[in-house]
């Protein structure tokens, strides 16, 4: 292994095992912090359903379709589910280095891959288009959320370009990298200095450095709405206050209301 | 505390302490307010202006008994107030899952900034309510998440904590109703309403506290009602209404109960239901309803309100004293079943949080929901074919109803997720022929806010509330001119209370405005029904 090879494959490596770390370790961390924390009242948005079963129903939706945005703004709605659909199809499309056997849907996307990969981009820059453009997102825009975005373009247009020549890496050599990382036993290897050999082209040393730190961002960012969903009480709460009783964390017991004639008595 | 006092004296002019200087910039002015031309159409701000509307501010509380009563600071800001606010705040993310995850998720998409009724109104940027809520969670990006910490606030758009600070707080804080409009539209259901709660006990813990809202919390604590009357006013005003009800009709034993042990129904409402106008029409026509049913029912001197003030800010223990008083007063009086009148915020904690506070209700009468809405009520009943109705008594009317926020988007009715639309539109249909909606994203989970609600009901917002109604005021507008609507039905004493005043307000007659059962009660045929 030659001196950049070795620095290269020994980077991607303790790369990949940091940023799994901390997104897992901070993603858990921040989730298990909206599990724990009481919510004291039970505060649905109406209409919410009355049972477990279309509450489940509602928030599918709400996941799958962005059901109660598209009740507000047609452009975020359409850029939006358009991003976040492709960005699913595309890590789905992303297995095939993970997996020893890949499945047919994985292969059956390859038709699409790249037009998809082109809407991805595409529906990435209309959102950073409105962002600077729309005075009332503009108001409460901080650079964090233009990091966001344009680390999102960057890891795409890389993703992009090492479909063409000259970029082209070896997809073989980088699927057996992943293939050996993803292997626990890989990580003590590291440690005497016997990284994986990781293909030599920069451009996917730049696309997946970037997706690494994407992964440490994560849990510290309001990319954290993918987890913190499941936890608003508007929307995970069954709206059935009279018919069941909802405990308070932190306010248990029973209320305790004594016969005590206060009642008809003068308060004044 | 001696020496504070003397302090404060000889600073005099200077303004020396964080305390004097926040209360020159927090310094009520009473400003005139401005209304906008009614045309039927919601226009959006072209572009939202940062701090125009900043100079609108309620009147702190500086009765030193009432702050001392609540539980809240006497002297205005307290000396180390960043430490007690940081302190609270971090109280408020460790109590609240709502408050910790809305400040984590909000991505800033702007799906809900332009939905807000003071937005719309006053095209204030502030008043977006994401805007509204990174008010807050830029002090939460500063002080409780690690990019804040290591990076500071170039990074996140944090902020330190400053006068400058308290000042937007307070201001903009108290220019939201906590309709919750904006958690309809947004991707998470981030709730603004659930961020100026936390807020404004924040704002209560350092001693900046509002007056009208937290005159009413003591009031309701003490006396047990928001008017602050003593047990023998609310006798005399509720015999009053009976003397009226009786000469009105000419039915000498249609009622008013009071404190009447053994009842079936323990009836709670509004205060201002008793004597305020449009309010007590209502109250007729809840007597009136009682009186054909057949069913006894009492109202109780000791739970003589059923608007619950607590709920505005987030301090669960004002909220659950005051709550106490209903189910209290049930007990003693030994009733068999709760029925609310008409209210908004006060449906949605007797509905949702009694339970919960109060609960489990298992020496109420099973057989009914607990508690029950008025509405709920007299569906029943009409459907039931109980009462006999007389539409024509109601010919002169078109109506439309106004969704009041707390029921569209607080509860379910009927036990099912759309009853808190359908069942009042449902009696509205019952005693009225003639009934048009509003448009469509003006009414139901959409509705817009009155403009007061959530303790901005107090003469000194007058300016935000006159903004805030815009929305409401000009779909009603576009009702009347596509279907001539002139009767608007009300379903909470905050916006009959609102309304009442916005509608000559913007030009158009008080009686314009009114409640369902008023309307229930106007048609309503007393007497022995035939073949009886």
């Amino acid at each position: 292994m030659g001196g950049m090879t070795f620095l290269t494959s020994i980077a991607i490596s303790s790369l990949f095992y940091l940023s799994v770390f901390v997104f897992l370790a901070g993603f858990i961390y921040r989730v298990s912090l909206y599990y724990s924390t009481p919510q004291p009242l039970k505060i649905p948005q109406t209409p919410q359903p009355v049972n477990v079963g279309g509450v489940v129903f509602r928030m599918a939706g709400d996941v799958l379709f962005f059901r109660s945005l598209s009740k507000g703004t047609t452009l975020l709605f359409f850029a939006g589910w358009i991003f976040h659909i492709t960005l699913l199809v595309t890590g789905i499309r992303h297995l095939r280095y993970f997996l020893p056997m890949v499945p047919d849907v994985v292969v059956w996307f390859s038709h699409v891959a790249i037009f998809i990969g082109f809407v991805l981009l595409l529906s990435l820059v209309v959102l950073l288009i409105r962002r600077i453009v729309d005075k009332k997102v503009v108001f409460v825009s901080s650079l964090s959320d233009y990091f966001v975005l344009l680390l999102l373009i960057c890891i795409v247009f890389t993703g992009l370009l090492m479909r063409y020549a000259p970029f082209r890496p070896d997809i073989v050599g980088i699927k057996g990298l992943m293939l050996e990382l993803v292997n626990p036993v890989t990580a003590f290897s590291l440690l005497t200095l016997h990284p994986p050999h990781a293909p030599a082209n920069y451009m996917f040393a730049i696309h997946i450095i970037l997706v690494f730190i994407l992964l440490i961002y994560f849990p510290f960012s309001k990319l954290m709405h993918m987890g913190g969903y499941f936890f608003s009480p508007t929307r995970y709460m069954v709206n059935n206050p009279r018919t069941k009783r909802y405990v308070n964390p932190w306010d248990k017991e029973p209320g305790n209301l004594t016969v005590s004639g206060e009642g008809g008595q003068n308060n004044g | 505390m001696a020496d504070k006092e003397a302090q404060t004296v000889t600073a005099g002019a200077a303004a020396t302490t964080d305390n004097d200087k926040i209360q020159a910039m927090l310094k009520y002015d009473k400003i005139d307010y401005q209304t906008v031309e009614l045309t039927g159409e919601i226009i959006l701000p072209t572009e939202p202006v940062d701090k125009c509307f900043a100079h609108i501010k309620p009147q702190l509380l500086t009765d030193k008994k009432l702050l001392a009563n609540l539980g809240y600071p006497t002297d205005g800001l307290v000396d180390n107030w960043k430490e007690v606010f940081l302190r609270k705040m971090d109280e408020m993310l460790k109590k609240y899952k709502s408050v910790r995850v809305f400040m984590d998720i909000c991505v800033k998409c702007g799906a809900c900034a332009d939905k807000c009724p003071y937005y719309i109104g006053t095209g204030d940027a502030n008043n977006m309510p994401m805007a509204r809520q990174e008010l807050m969670r830029k002090v939460y990006r500063r002080y409780f998440t690690v990019p804040g910490q290591l990076f500071g606030n170039w990074m996140v758009k944090g902020e330190e904590l400053s006068l400058e600070l308290l000042n937007m707080w307070y201001t903009y804080f108290y220019q939201c109703s906590e309709c919750r409009r904006c958690s309809v539209f947004c991707p998470y259901g981030i709730d603004t309403a659930e961020v100026t709660m936390a807020a404004r006990e924040i704002l209560n813990s350092v001693g900046l506290v509002q007056k009208y809202l937290h005159q009413i919390i003591n009031n309701a604590q003490t006396m047990g009602n928001n008017l602050g009357m003593q047990k023998n006013a609310v006798i005399n005003a509720l015999e009053f209404v009976e003397s009226d009800l009786q000469e009105e009709t000419g039915i000498d034993n249609i009622r008013i109960p009071i404190d009447e042990e053994g009842a079936e129904i323990l009836f709670v409402t509004p205060s201002a239901d008793f004597f305020a106008s449009p309010h007590i029409e209502s109250l007729y026509g809840y007597a009136k309803v009682f009186h054909q049913a057949g069913i006894s029912w009492t109202m109780s001197t000791y739970a003589s309100e059923g608007g619950n003030f607590g709920l505005f800010i987030h301090n669960y223990e004002h909220m659950k004293k005051i709550n106490k008083r209903i189910w209290q007063a049930a007990k003693d009086l030994k009733v068999k079943r709760v029925v609310g009148g008409e209210c908004g915020h006060m449906w949605r904690i007797l509905s949702s949080y009694s339970n919960t506070m109060w609960g489990p209700f298992d020496w109420l009468d099973q057989r009914y929901p607990i508690p029950e809405h008025i509405c709920e009520f007299t569906l029943n009943l009409l459907k039931r074919g109980a009462l006999k109705i007389d539409k024509s008594a109601n010919d002169e009317f078109i109506v439309t109803m106004h969704d009041s926020c707390q029921i569209a988007r607080g509860m379910e009715m009927g036990g099912t997720e759309y009853g808190q639309f359908e069942i009042p539109r449902a009696v509205i249909r019952y005693v009225c022929d003639k009934f048009q909606d509003m448009p469509e994203d003006t009414i139901r989970e959409r509705t817009f806010c009155c403009g007061a609600g959530q303790g901005l009901l107090g003469d000194d917002m007058l300016p935000t509330r006159v903004k805030g109604a815009i929305p409401r005021m000009q779909a009603y507008t576009a009702a009347k001119q596509a279907h001539g609507v002139n009767f608007i039905a009300l379903i909470c004493a905050i916006c009959k209370a609102q309304l009442s005043k916005m509608f000559p307000t913007y030009g158009y007659p008080m009686e314009e405005v009114g409640g369902i059962h008023q309307l229930v009660g106007r048609a309503i045929v007393l007497g022995a029904k035939e073949g009886v």
